[in-house]
């Protein structure tokens, strides 16, 4: 097969952006591209708010909502390789090891004569701006300043006062520890293996739009015999991450992890073989 | 070009910010409840000026009430009294409360306080002795409850900023009351059209007696007071007629004839000619005249006053009129209180009641037919405030009749201290009938109950069901009920289905699509969003010149070769012409109202009702209607372009197209403002509503109102005893137009949702649908209830004794209490209750002990509000407290959901994200549903919904989807497809979709769309139901039913059946005895008797084993023990304690 000769998969990058990364994947199998994505967005771990101890909730919202929208803004998890699983931990509750802290605490006074101005927006809207990390290497995602996340919207005389703790997790527990927004898929744009219908009323090029990918790609040649054989071979990934770490890095750990899997199905298979033959003796 | 939606987020949240007090965001909102409003308002403004109300109208009606004192042998003193005035109060504090600057009481207080929102009703009693001074004393009549946004609601005219203010919601519209802190709603009813003439065929009718036929006329006529009376005339067979009325739900038959000579001074001529209306010719109307006639004079009555005696003399008893009327004043009051009542003049009912003769005998000789009274051309709405008003009248008649009654036996008992001449005896009197006079607290039980207790029974079919909830489950099912019309629940019980039919007279009135389906359907109607309930009369007292000066006589003047047709005007009639010029009469009125010729002397409400001549169709006439409660509609007029509206009766024969092709030059006169006129305005909001088979439409009318949404903005001033809320609820991408126009956007109802239509695992088979785990987890569909706990101390006080139990904690509360209490005893803001937690203490004086009300709930709540509820006065210790506790309800497996097509399904597996199939682009669905869903349910609008809202979401834009926009020619399909190319997407919404297992490429494209989905509030949380084993029924031993006490779910009859059917007996054993009532009994294997088998002497007197003996065979040889069910040994008792014997047969 063409794909050991070549030496192993190629990832090739057509574009790389702060929180976006595009690339093709190439020699290789169907099953490899999608566990590739599987992983990526299901087990790459980061860090993700999952306690909250609230001590003073004053605002319109209620606690597990709260709660729940502090859970879902993407801290930074370059560092992530440094922390570990709760579960692994040896802590009894949490501990800087396996945790951080995030605090919050806005009080909205506003005084007398602001308060009757209607002309004054006296909404504060608290965002994850206001949450405070112990862990410098640990924060919401935040490069743009200005549009920092809505947790909530508070009035005078409304306060809010919580500690956060964000541990390390995967998404396959919960969405909210995903590195990516998103990861778009896709081989065989011209549908040369035939693997799809595409359903036509009259006119597939006025129905059908071309997909990007395409100019990868030499387009059908209507004489061309179809090959039975063929399998996909080049594979069209784009990712969007959340932010809490380099698209690259997701990619990156993402093969680490799925080569870490497969080293130790191998491990575990080549005891089975030892064990095998110490006892049948072959 | 379909029209631009919008969604007008930053508008909305600017107005959010800075409410305005000058006009309302949402308009068509308070304009959606004016038919409550305005009549309610109408008990105090009503007609032209507004000066009277119709409490005042009522009172003049009711008139005074006389007795007298039988000293010196004759009829002695007369005392008369009546109610002078009546008033109603906003509601404020009671004198008695002293701590309070304001006085005035806000909704809100009621609301929260689980109190009724009241005003004083106080009557201004007047009386006086013979022809002496007259004394007037003001009465309490109690506190009546108030309607939300009435002229006697301290928020009348209130514009958002002050509604917020006062803790409503920024765009409160009111039409409801407050009882007891529930919303309650009188619900508007459809009664027959007033004062107009209906003609019935009912084979009921001859078994009135004998020589009744079937053929009769009715009118409900309507006194100015809004009360009304029916009058119905019998055709008997022998040529004559009956007057048939009832009064105090007693029925009476009069010969017309007789009320005939007593309403006017007549002669047999003159009767004769205004039957016949010149048409001589027509035998069988002579025939019939003169037998009518010739039989009356059996009676020998000759004279006006010679009927009227003869008439007082009868209904003396039962008229209940002052002792000292003579029968002829008695005769007379009958014919002002009972006969013909919407009219005042003797004359316009003597020609009234010869026009009921003339239609009666008209319909037996077939010239016209029966008219449906189930058409809503013969309908009008009977509205709240006009009933209240009627109930309120029949209470003060009451008490007054009361105080006379009172008075009478004093009289007749000869009791002492009865001296009209001195005051103190009536004032005792008005004490001693202090039962009747609380009119406040009658209300409250009508409004709390719907059940009306009345004497006379209004004039209305029914007793109970006169007031609803106005739940407020989400803003559509709040909306609805101010809408929603009933047929009346007399109709529910009948066994023809004829009432229920949709009838084509109902078009732009009643909505075709908005009915619940079951056994309201057809009979609980909603109004259409365009339609209108008029309120007050229209001035017309211009009218009677411009029909004169359009030809119309006075009097009758035989037009020759052409048939004379009536013109009446609020059922009195008013003229006559030939039936060619009651054509044009008509049809110059009707510019004249459009235009407002005459300086609008005809008022746009003034329905004018031309039936044609016609060979066996309706009774030809030109009927004008200015009186309220009557349905109305705007359409365009398209002589001058102008708005005109439209009456349930004229619209039967008017040319009114729908669409601009449908325009028929010469024949058309109106055209329809929007094909969507026609429909509720819930069903308005379903998005393509025009593509979906109908009853689909149908199924999202009510599912939307089960939707789990926003209930209210001012939840915080709430205390509903159960509200679901939807946290993460979103604006639809696709709406119709009126979802702005009724500002649904302040209460969201669903979620846009990614939906693909595929099979996909098998999960989603049979109407189920499979969740994103992954959207679940970041908030789908997540919502909230909030369940309200009454505690009452005042409860557990007897009458009389002091104040012993107080909120609060001792010293002797455990530890754990205190996790949950605090110190006062209240819980703490945010605790989570569990089954049997404390929810509140309180310290018993009697016992010196804290005591505590556990929480009973299953769920776990968390405490959301605590509020203290003190006393009206606020002088006394706080004893109630309301605490809403907030349970979550994250979606799980067994929740049902639904798309706005009559799409629902239950949520069966929340599949990873990884596992969910995804598109190229790296969509995964938040839903797929089945393909299967929809073949046979045609529900197209879903996908037209899907592809606008993928397209909408593409581009950022709001899609409307209001029906009847795209036709053959400008297609749904195509608008958005090209939307959907210019994204780069599929024309048809297709996309190639990949596993999310493999990774591999479908065989077919799958349709994916944005679908906004709706979270119905039926969830498994409160449906589950497991057993093992529980509680059993003491009497039988089998396990009881009810998921509230752990019951099990019967094995019933069907379902033995199908065991036995496949042969199962071990299961069936399993079922009926193993798992039920398994029990061991002693019998006696000699006489076959279970019962008989009765325990002895110990075997020895170290165990407790006894012997077991037989009593008849007085043997224990025989004695055995088989498992039977236990219900069969209570039923050997049972037949045992018949005297009849059981006998098994037992085999070893």
């Amino acid at each position: 097969m063409d794909m050991y000769n070549n030496g192993g998969p190629e990832v090739s990058i057509r574009s790389l952006k702060k929180d976006s990364m595009k690339f093709v994947l190439t020699n290789t199998d169907l099953s490899v591209a999608n566990a590739l994505r599987r992983i990526m967005i299901a087990e790459v771990p980061t860090m993700a708010i999952d306690m909250v101890e609230i001590e003073t909730n004053s605002t319109v919202l209620t606690d597990e909502f709260i709660a729940h929208r502090l859970g879902m803004i993407p801290l930074t998890s370059f560092d992530v390789d440094r922390i570990q699983y709760t579960r692994d931990c040896t802590c009894s509750h949490y501990c800087p090891n396996c945790s951080v802290e995030l605090h919050l605490h806005v009080k909205v006074t506003v005084d007398y004569e602001e308060m009757n101005d209607p002309n004054v927006d006296k909404t504060r809207q608290v965002t994850s701006m206001d949450l405070i990390s112990v862990d410098d290497s640990v924060r919401p995602v935040s490069d743009d300043k200005l549009h920092p996340i809505l947790i909530v919207k508070m009035r005078p005389g409304q306060e809010l006062k919580l500690k956060c703790v964000a541990k390390k997790g995967v998404a396959k527990e919960h969405a909210k520890w995903s590195p990516v927004y998103g990861v778009a898929f896709e081989y065989d744009p011209y549908n040369k293996l035939r693997h799809s219908h595409y359903w036509i009323e009259e006119d597939e090029k006025l129905e059908w739009g071309v997909s990007a990918n395409a100019a990868e790609e030499t387009p059908v040649d209507p004489n061309e015999p179809f090959d039975y054989n063929a399998k996909p071979e080049k594979f069209y990934i784009e990712l969007e991450t959340s932010g809490c770490m380099k698209p690259e890095d997701v990619v990156l750990r993402a093969m680490t992890i799925m080569q870490d899997k497969l080293g130790g199905l191998q491990i575990k298979l080549d005891d089975e073989f030892k064990e095998d033959t110490q006892r049948w003796g072959y | 070009m379909p029209p631009i939606a919008k969604f007008n987020t930053l508008e909305r949240e600017r107005t959010f910010q800075n409410p305005s007090d000058k006009s309302f965001q949402t308009p068509a909102l308070q304009e959606m409840v004016a038919p409550h409003i305005e009549a309610f308002n109408a008990l105090m403004e009503f007609g032209v000026g507004k000066k009277t109300g119709l409490l005042d109208l009522a009172l003049q009606d009711i008139g005074s009430k006389s007795v007298f004192d039988k000293k010196d042998g004759g009829l002695g003193n007369k005392l008369s009294f009546w109610v002078d005035e009546l008033t109603l109060s906003k509601p404020t504090l009671s004198d008695k409360e002293r701590n309070s600057t304001t006085r005035q009481i806000y909704p809100t207080e009621a609301r929260e306080r689980l109190n009724s929102y009241k005003g004083k009703l106080q009557a201004k009693l007047a009386w006086r002795v013979n022809d002496g001074p007259v004394v007037v004393e003001t009465r309490d009549l109690g506190q009546v409850p108030i309607m939300i946004r009435s002229n006697r609601c301290n928020l009348e005219g209130a514009y958002p900023k002050e509604l917020i203010k006062h803790h409503e919601e920024s765009e409160e519209f009111g039409g409801y009351f407050l009882v007891n802190g529930i919303e309650k709603l009188i619900r508007l009813l459809i009664v027959p059209r007033r004062n107009h003439v209906i003609a019935l065929i009912r084979s009921s009718f001859t078994n009135r007696g004998p020589t009744y036929s079937s053929y009769g006329t009715a009118i409900r006529c309507t006194r100015p007071d809004q009360t009304s009376q029916t009058n119905t005339v019998h055709y008997l067979t022998d040529g004559g007629s009956m007057l048939r009325f009832a009064w105090r739900k007693q029925e009476y038959l009069v010969p017309t004839m007789l009320i005939l000579k007593a309403l006017i001074d007549t002669s047999d001529k003159e009767i004769f000619d205004s039957v016949m209306l010149g048409d001589l010719q027509n035998t069988f109307l002579t025939d019939r005249v003169e037998l009518m006639l010739r039989s009356f004079k059996t009676y020998n009555l000759h004279t006006r006053k010679q009927c009227l005696a003869y008439l007082g003399e009868k209904f003396r008893v039962v008229m209940n009129f002052p002792e000292d009327f003579t029968d002829v004043e008695v005769g007379e009051g009958i014919l002002n209180k009972i006969v013909l009542v919407h009219l005042k003049n003797n004359r316009d009912k003597f020609n009234l009641l010869i026009f009921m003769i003339r239609k009666v005998y008209a319909l037996v000789a077939g010239e016209c037919s029966p008219d449906n009274p189930d058409s809503p051309q013969h309908q009008e709405v009977l509205l709240g405030g006009h009933l209240y008003g009627s109930i309120i009248k029949e209470k003060i008649e009451d008490w007054l009749n009361g105080i006379k009654a009172q008075i009478t036996q004093d009289v007749r008992r000869k009791v002492a201290g009865v001296d009209f001449l001195n005051n103190q005896y009536f004032t005792k009197t008005l004490l001693k009938t202090s039962g009747l006079q609380d009119i406040g607290q009658k209300m409250s039980y009508f409004l709390a109950t719907g059940n009306l207790v009345s004497n006379t029974g209004l004039d209305l079919q029914q007793a109970t069901g006169y007031t609803i909830v106005a739940e407020k489950l989400n803003f559509y099912r709040f909306l609805a009920h101010f809408r929603c019309i009933h047929r009346g629940s007399f109709f529910a019980e009948l066994k023809t289905t004829t009432v229920r039919k949709l009838l084509p007279e109902a078009w732009g009135f009643l909505c075709p699509v908005h009915t619940p389906d079951g056994s309201p359907c057809g009979l609980l109607n909603h109004l259409s969003h365009t339609c209108k309930v008029i309120t007050q009369p229209a001035d017309v007292s211009r009218l009677p010149n411009i029909l004169a000066s359009l030809g119309v006589s006075q009097t009758l003047v035989p037009a020759r070769g052409q048939k004379t047709v009536v013109v009446q005007l609020d059922g009195r009639i008013v003229g006559y012409c030939s039936s060619d010029e009651a054509k044009k009469v008509a049809d110059a009125l009707r510019h004249y109202k459009v235009s407002g010729a005459h300086q609008g002397a005809i008022p746009l409400d003034v329905e004018l009702g031309y039936v044609p001549v016609s060979h066996g169709g309706q009774y030809p006439g030109l009927y004008i209607f200015s009186t309220p409660a009557r349905m109305m509609r705007p359409v365009r007029y398209l002589a001058n372009g102008k708005t005109d509206m439209v009456g349930s009766f004229e619209q039967v024969y008017m040319e009114i197209a729908c669409m601009d092709d449908e325009i028929r030059p010469g024949e058309s006169t109106h055209q329809e403002l929007a094909p969507t006129s026609m429909l509720s305005i819930i069903a308005n909001l379903t998005p393509f509503s025009d593509f979906n088979q109908s009853p689909r439409n149908m199924y999202q009318c009510q599912m939307g109102k089960q939707a789990m949404g926003t209930p209210a903005t001012a939840l915080k001033y709430r205390t509903d005893n159960k509200m679901y809320r939807l946290q993460t609820g979103q604006t639809p991408i696709v709406r119709p137009a009126l979802h702005n126009t009724y500002g649904m956007d302040g209460f969201p109802n669903g979620m846009n949702a990614v939906v693909a239509v595929i099979s996909y695992t098998g999960y989603d088979m049979e109407d189920a649908m499979i969740l994103n785990k992954s959207s679940h987890e970041r908030g789908f569909g997540y919502g909230t209830i909030y369940k309200s706990e009454i505690v009452d101390l005042g409860d557990l006080r007897i009458r009389g004794e002091a104040v012993l139990h107080h909120f609060g904690m001792g010293l002797d509360a455990p530890r754990s209490w205190r996790e949950k209490l605090d110190k006062d005893g209240l819980p703490c803001i945010g605790v989570t209750l569990k089954e049997g937690d404390p929810i509140c203490a309180y310290i018993d004086d009697t016992t010196g002990k804290t005591m505590i009300k556990k929480y009973k709930g299953m769920e776990d709540g968390i405490v959301d509000e605590v509020r203290l509820l003190g006393s009206d006065n606020g002088d006394s210790e706080l004893q109630k407290i309301h605490i809403k506790l907030r349970i979550t309800r994250s979606p799980i497996i067994g929740d049902k959901f639904s798309s706005r097509h009559g799409q629902k399904g239950v949520c069966s597996q929340k599949w990873p994200s990884v596992d969910m199939p995804f598109s190229e682009s790296g969509i995964q669905p938040d839903v797929i549903i089945n393909p299967h869903a929809f073949p046979s349910r045609m529900t197209i609008g879903m996908f037209v919904e899907s592809l606008a809202g993928k397209s909408g979401a593409l581009h950022g834009i709001a899609q409307d989807a209001t029906p009847f926009t795209y036709n053959e020619t400008f297609t749904a399909a195509d608008y958005f497809g090209d939307q959907l190319k210019a994204a780069g997407y599929n024309y048809h919404g297709n996309e190639p979709m990949y596993s999310g297992i493999t990774g591999e490429e479908f065989k077919v494209d799958i349709y994916l769309g944005v679908v906004y989905y709706q979270r119905l509030r039926h969830m498994v949380s409160d449906k589950y139901q497991v057993r093992t084993t529980g509680p059993v029924h003491n009497l039988t031993m089998q396990p009881v039913k009810g998921r509230k006490r752990a019951g099990g779910i019967r094995f019933g009859e069907m379902e033995r059946d199908s065991l036995l059917a496949h042969g199962v007996s071990y299961l069936l054993q399993d079922r009926l005895m193993n798992c039920s009532d398994y029990s061991i009994c002693n019998i006696c294997t000699k006489c076959g008797s279970i019962t008989s088998p009765i325990s002895t002497h110990a075997v020895s007197s170290l165990s407790n084993v006894r012997e077991i003996e037989c009593r008849a065979c007085q043997t224990s040889t025989g004695i055995d023990q088989v498992a039977i069910p236990y219900v069969f040994r209570y039923l050997a008792t049972e037949l045992m304690s018949m005297g009849i014997k059981v006998t098994l047969k037992t085999q070893p």
